[in-house]
């Protein structure tokens, strides 16, 4: 991560050259948009989500205190910003229809670059997303920013504001469960 | 009974764990067929992490970002010029009340103090009495004389 620079540009934005924003935006879209799709498994919703995580992030930028580190402070906000937008109006969520779990199988738009580069990277990547899709918010939380980010425990606890223990337990937790989930779905085939 | 060290083996996968409680886990292992399995199942699960795919973020991505931004701030600048308007208006319309009032007493007041002079003014007393040889003297005697009857 690219602490130092990072807190230049923010320096650069508060001191009003609001192109230093565009920078932390390519900066950081990719790792945001990774984020949102394996918090939401729709590439639709993610893309929404992680606008609105920039956008947020461009309101609040001038709020920010450099004691704490940007990237961590980003993804606080990605994170917050995906579990809201699954806590959707009782009267929405009576329309969906997906099965539950189905809709963490991310289709690609036809415009896109084919992701199935092997038939069983393409089925290994679909369990994954299933399995994450029958995780509650807060194990799947941990175990994407464990296993997906790369992010150590104290890095997880600071993007969700908890201790390192309950990040432990969290991604223990979230393990037992894919344990458990992922023997199920083999068991299907 | 679950082994107790079972608790470390996520960490431990995540290399999480002091060197001490590393080299303690691994020594564990060699003894805990318990321990050995659950970490062969849990490292199955993070190779699968391994090869999940990495998105990237789409085509223009930061371009809508930012035009997103651009549009927000239009509105939130449009919009406040917005309540400025309708507060200026609101404000010029009390305004205009209130110097109707002010100005609608002081009329009233004038008025009032004029009032005598001008009933005055309307009054058939500046006309002087018509001679009695006139037409018009005559005319009055005649109206007079029919009022006695």
């Amino acid at each position: 991560m690219h602490r130092n620079d990072d807190f230049d540009l923010i320096s650069s934005f508060k001191r009003g050259d609001k192109s230093a924003f565009e920078e932390i935006v390519l900066r950081y879209q990719d790792r945001i948009y990774n984020l949102c799709i394996y918090m939401l498994g729709n590439i639709h919703e993610a893309e929404d989500v992680a606008q609105d995580t920039f956008i947020k992030a461009y309101q609040n930028l001038n709020k920010f205190k450099p004691a704490s580190s940007f990237y961590t402070w980003l993804y606080r906000i990605a994170v917050n910003t995906c579990i809201d937008y699954k806590r959707k109006p009782l009267l929405e969520s009576l329309f969906k229809s997906s099965k539950e779990g189905d809709e963490f199988v991310v289709d690609h738009p036809a415009d896109s670059p084919s992701p199935e580069r092997l038939y069983g990277s393409k089925e290994i990547g679909n369990a994954i997303q299933l399995a994450l899709g029958r995780l509650s918010e807060k194990l799947r939380t941990g175990i994407v920013l464990k296993e997906i980010e790369g992010f150590s425990y104290e890095e997880i606890a600071e993007v969700l504001g908890v201790s390192i223990g309950t990040v432990k337990s969290r991604i223990s937790r979230a393990r037992e469960e894919l344990k458990k989930l992922l023997i199920n779905f083999r068991e299907q085939k | 009974m679950r082994c107790l060290k079972r608790k470390l083996i996520s960490p431990y996968i995540d290399l999480e764990l002091s060197a001490r409680e590393r080299d303690l886990l691994d020594s564990h292992i060699n003894e805990c067929r318990e321990c050995a399995g659950e970490l062969k199942k849990l490292e199955k699960i993070h190779e699968l992490f391994a090869d999940a795919e990495t998105f990237k973020a789409p085509h223009g991505f930061s371009t809508r970002v930012l035009a997103n931004i651009r549009e927000k701030e239009t509105k939130r600048f449009g919009g406040f010029v917005q309540i400025l308007a309708k507060s200026a208006e609101g404000f010029a319309v009390l305004v205009l009340i209130f110097v109707g009032i002010i100005l609608g007493s002081f009329l009233s007041k004038t008025l009032a103090s004029e009032k005598g002079n001008v009933v005055a003014s309307l009054s058939l007393d500046i006309f002087a009495p018509a001679p009695t040889d006139s037409i018009g003297g005559v005319y009055l005697a005649m109206t007079e004389a029919k009022n006695e009857k």
